[in-house]
């Protein structure tokens, strides 16, 4: 195991030491790192099942754990309906994505036409406009269509990612032309192309963007915040949010950090079910720069 | 840090407080998409988002915004399905007031995204400026009836106080929150403290100073807000300025800006002591200190009272007293902050009259006395004292005639459109002065006089 | 460009037919156009004209006017805005609060990064759980994350409480003005490790193990093989690293947002948080399109020049 920071002399100390004993100083800091990402997780669970009672105390498990606090935030908050819409409007972007994102990623990287360099040129420029400065012409603009308490304010601006794009027209590229060209002698369409033949060899590009899409939807406070205030059109992490700083939990830290759990479980269980695609997708984004 | 907020200081500037059972979710935005934005939609998504979206817009519903805290939504509850059930034709759609750091703020998006309701209930006067320049609020004048019903209800002063120098009445004046203090009667008595000490700064800081004695820093007397909330903060000294400078507000009827007087330095300097002493702690608890017993005093008004009988640990016993004022004020009656909450119909309500019809309701002598008796609060209404449908409530809630007597000395905000702008000033340079002192506390004042002058004198 | 192209490759590849092949084959040796990459990059087009080209000319135009949003006058201010931000005190607190939110968090960011991916690199036992642990800060919403760290950061909160049961004193997280700053950067910093480590793991797992080797049998310690092999070949991942926690810290908004609303003494107003409030609290929209068009040429300046300097600082 390498200790990087570590100066010469204490490595050379430490290898005086026996290997067991290494490993075991290693696991045990290994543990401990590992918890200082938890924790705060694991004060989360603890809490939203803690009773009023014990609540200041420190111990992580309950000693009476109660559903108290579930049952307060469905009573105080429509929070069903807010995950639905959560599912609802990113899960529709999502789709929007990829479909249109490959559409443009196949043209990109597959149709000759004029102008098409100057199009991907046009797309890498636009992923690195900050979106702090789009952010208040985006909102009048949602303000004039008359879409503030809406789906549409969520779902429609982000419909086609010009990451998506760009990773779908790397990933497309690598594809054997022979394939394409198998399928235009047996009269198929580019559109068919894309979805029969392209799409089944770029799943994991696919799922990259598909998660990361989602991801960035569902975790997003400032947007829905801005254009949405209706408590129908809301998210579940802008609701959960507002509940824990609006004051409308009075207070209840149990409340609040069982909203959260509420509002945090469905992405850890993408997290957990497609692991490696966002080493993938991140690994990716390291090749841009 | 609302987690520090143990107890909804509901008669500040925000209205947004404890649980709420939500009612059924709207489905308005079918309505509203306009041609263009509706166009692009179809060409982008198609017809699946159409169906689910699908609402349907049937019958006249009027939308109506009640406050977020629970004695107002059981309130409004009532009254809804009162009104509901007597009037098929006209059905009232409630939904509490959006949550965020303040209603204003939710309040004001929605007037510049024109998704205001017909009507809401608890707005903040100090609001309203900015809500008129923004073009939100019809103007309720001209409705069948109202200069009448208005003034048979509050009398005429109260309908002139709210009504915009333009002649233009943009608010229906609804009730008020006079601000007083509540004592721990059991605490105090123990420290050897009689409520009649506070009465004056002086007082005060002595009794202040012999709680830290007594109880070796364990407890406190006073301990003003430290929230990040500004708002919070601003209170604090709000309602001890309205008394220290005898019922004068930031801005004088010219709107100049006066706050920079003795009044204010008395304040800030009275207030500053607290930290610069140790008598009140910078950091926050998770505990309602007041509750806890390790805070004596606190602010509170009528709202307050509810969460009191509510909350409070079994065997607390509390007191009222007005606010304290400088020592040269003694003996003198005292002014506070009126805190009032109004209720108005936005320009986005396509039926104004009939909004106006279930205000009608809301304000009746019967719903009057409802909203009393839930809430604890003091309706604008003239005669309560003698009206056999208050007198009940009034024998039943003695508090309330504390409020009640208060009510006749109380101010409320200046008329300005940058009124919360020069909120935010003050609350800012008293956090700076007073709370960290890391300034004098007179000079931080004259700081946000200065800047409340930029502010008026125009953005530029 | 479509003026020209639409004359030309009239014969689309969308019609079947058996000379498919040889159309194919033709289009790409000669470069013909074919409309149908029209027709496929035309809503991508739309929608870039819509909520990209026009929403950034209207936050250009914005910056020279003044407008509360509902009123239908929007007065022309010139270069009014810009000079009152750069006379605006709250404004030049904000970029100092951003440079002391990035001296914390990059110089935290990537050593723990960096030491976690070099574990992770390593056979170890558990490496999934491991893996788990600290990437699940990442996919956890930021404002979520405030509100439990709200919690851990209060007075009376979990962090306290065992520093008191250490013996040692409190520490005023979030109440303590020199302190709330650091403080947030020391959570985001917790919360991207994971990222930021997934960036260093992919660059370290494409270093050939041949050069180890043969550092290895040339006598090289395990520090030198880090120092003069790994180091150097991270560059890239460097440069990423530093340029997208700098984005990030500009970005900064629903941390202070949640957690202290930009105090104490606007010691945690981020710039984001400051355009925030002038565009929703008080409806300056023309002040507020100021702030992000600075902030956008500040985030593309700093990006830029960070990458110039990294890339010839460690570059080889």
């Amino acid at each position: 195991m390498s200790l990087p920071t570590s100066s010469y002399a204490l490595q050379r100390r430490l290898k005086s030491w026996p290997l067991a004993f290494r490993r075991l100083l290693f696991y045990a800091l290994l543990l401990l790192g590992a918890l200082t990402f938890l924790m705060p997780f694991l004060y989360m669970v603890s809490t939203s099942l803690k009773g009023v009672r014990e609540m200041h105390t420190m111990n992580l498990i309950p000693r009476e754990p109660t559903l108290d606090h579930f049952k307060a935030v469905f009573t105080q908050i429509p929070i069903g309906r807010a995950m639905l819409n959560s599912f609802f409007v990113y899960g529709l972007q999502t789709a929007s994505v990829l479909v249109f994102s490959s559409i443009v990623g196949y043209a990109l990287a597959r149709l000759k036409f004029f102008g098409r360099e100057f199009i991907f040129n046009i797309i890498l420029l636009t992923m690195m406009i900050p979106g702090q400065l789009l952010l208040i012409p985006l909102y009048i603009l949602i303000v004039q269509f008359g879409w503030a308490d809406s789906y549409q304010a969520l779902i429609v601006p982000g419909m086609v990612s010009a990451f998506g794009i760009f990773l779908f027209r790397q990933n497309f590229k690598t594809i054997p032309q022979e394939l394409i060209d198998a399928a235009h002698v047996d009269g198929a369409t580019e559109l068919q192309i894309l979805f029969r033949i392209v799409w089944p060899l770029s799943l994991p590009s696919l799922i990259t963007v598909g998660i990361f899409t989602f991801m960035g939807g569902w975790n997003d406070f400032l947007w829905p915040s801005i254009v949405n205030r209706e408590l129908g059109v809301q998210t579940l992490t802008q609701m959960v949010t507002l509940y824990g700083i609006g004051g409308q939990a009075g207070g209840q830290t149990g409340a609040v950090m069982a909203s959260s759990l509420l509002a945090v479980v469905p992405m850890v269980i993408v997290y957990l079910v497609f692991q490696r695609y966002y080493l993938e997708g991140i690994a990716s984004t390291g090749v841009k720069g | 840090m609302k987690a520090t907020v143990t107890h909804p200081r509901k008669f500040r500037a925000t209205g947004s407080a404890l649980p709420a059972a939500v009612p059924e979710l709207p489905r308005r935005m079918t309505a509203r998409t306009r041609s263009l934005g509706a166009a692009l939609l179809g060409a982008l998504v198609g017809p699946v988002l159409a169906a689910f979206l699908g609402g349907a817009m049937a019958q006249t519903t009027i939308t109506f915004w009640p406050s977020s805290n629970p004695e107002e939504i059981q309130f409004a509850t009532q009254i809804v399905s009162q009104w509901n059930g007597a009037h098929p034709e006209l059905q009232i759609k409630m939904q509490p007031l959006p949550a965020s750091r303040s209603t204003e703020e939710v309040l004001l998006a929605a007037i510049a995204a024109r998704t205001t309701p017909d009507v809401a209930a608890n707005i903040y006067p100090g609001a309203i400026s900015q809500f008129v320049e923004a073009g939100g609020l019809y103007q309720h004048e001209s409705l069948p009836g109202f200069m009448e019903f208005m003034t048979e209800r509050s009398g005429e002063d109260v309908v002139a106080l709210y009504t915009h120098p333009s002649g233009h009445v943009y608010q229906i004046p609804w009730k008020a929150n006079p601000v007083m203090f509540a004592y721990n009667v059991k605490l105090l008595a123990e420290a050897g403290i009689e409520p009649g000490d506070l009465a004056t700064y002086t007082g005060f800081l002595e009794a202040a100073k012999k709680v830290e004695d007594h109880w070796g820093g364990e407890k406190h007397l006073y301990t003003p807000t430290v929230d990040v909330t500004w708002w919070q903060r601003f209170f604090d000294f709000y309602g001890l300025y309205i008394a220290a400078s005898q019922g004068q507000t930031l801005l004088d009827e010219d709107g100049a800006v006066v706050f920079d007087n003795d009044a204010g330095r008395e304040v800030f300097e009275f207030l500053a002591t607290f930290f610069r002493e140790g008598y009140a702690p910078k950091g926050q608890t998770a505990q309602n200190r007041f509750f806890q017993g390790t805070t004596l005093v606190e602010q509170a008004g009528p709202f307050t009272m509810p969460f009191y009988e509510n909350n409070a640990p079994e065997g607390f016993e509390f007191g009222l007293i007005p606010v304290p004022v400088p020592d040269r004020l003694a003996g003198q009656p005292v002014y506070t902050y009126g805190d009032p909450k109004n209720i108005a119909i936005f320009t986005t309500s396509k039926h104004p009259e009939e909004a106006w019809e279930f205000i009608e309701f809301i304000l009746s002598p019967e719903n009057d006395a409802l909203f009393m008796s839930i809430t604890g609060q003091v309706p604008y209404r003239l005669g309560m004292t003698t009206d056999p449908l208050f007198t009940p409530i009034l024998a039943e809630k003695p508090n309330l005639t504390a409020f009640l007597d208060q009510t006749a000395r109380t101010r409320g905000v200046d008329d300005t459109p940058y009124l919360i702008e020069i909120f935010t000033a003050i609350s800012r340079e008293y956090e700076a002065g007073v709370i960290q002192g890391v300034r004098e506390p007179a000079v931080a004042l004259r700081r946000a006089a200065q800047q409340a002058k930029d502010i008026i004198s125009g953005f530029f | 460009m479509t003026g020209i192209g639409r004359g030309r490759g009239a014969r689309g590849a969308a019609g079947g037919g058996p000379d498919q092949r040889q159309l194919a084959a033709a289009q790409r040796d000669t470069g013909r156009s074919n409309p149908v990459g029209y027709l496929f990059t035309l809503p991508y087009l739309v929608f870039f004209a819509v909520f990209t080209a026009y929403p950034l000319g209207f936050a250009i135009y914005l910056t020279f006017h003044n407008w509360n949003i509902v009123r239908p006058d929007r007065p022309f201010v010139g270069l009014r805005n810009f000079e009152r931000l750069f006379s605006d005190e709250l404004f030049w607190r904000a970029l100092y609060n951003t440079v002391i939110f990035l001296a914390v968090h990059i110089p935290l960011q990537i050593a723990v990064a960096l030491l976690l991916a070099v574990v992770l690199n390593q056979r170890i036992v558990a490496r999934g759980f491991f893996r788990v642990s600290f990437f699940l800060p990442y996919v956890t919403s930021g404002a979520i994350i405030s509100l439990i760290w709200l919690r851990l950061y209060a007075d009376d909160g979990l962090l306290n409480q065992v520093l008191v049961q250490l013996g040692l004193g409190k520490v005023g997280w979030l109440s303590d003005p020199r302190v709330a700053m650091p403080s947030i950067a020391i959570m985001a910093t917790w919360k991207n490790v994971g990222y930021y480590l997934m960036i260093f793991l992919a660059s370290l797992q494409a270093i050939p193990a041949q050069l180890y080797e043969e550092a290895h049998l040339n006598g090289a310690t395990q520090w030198q093989r880090f120092r003069y092999i790994t180091f150097p070949l991270l560059n890239p991942a460097f440069i990423l690293v530093v340029v997208l926690s700098t984005i990030g810290g500009f970005s900064l908004f629903v941390e202070p947002f949640v957690m202290t609303a930009g105090g104490p003494l606007d010691s945690t107003l981020s710039l984001v948080l400051y355009l925030y409030q002038q565009a929703f609290q008080f409806l300056r929209m023309g002040y507020a399109a100021a702030i992000g068009l600075v902030l956008a040429v500040l985030i593309f300046l700093v990006t830029f020049v960070q990458r110039r300097y990294l890339e010839k600082e460690v570059g080889y």
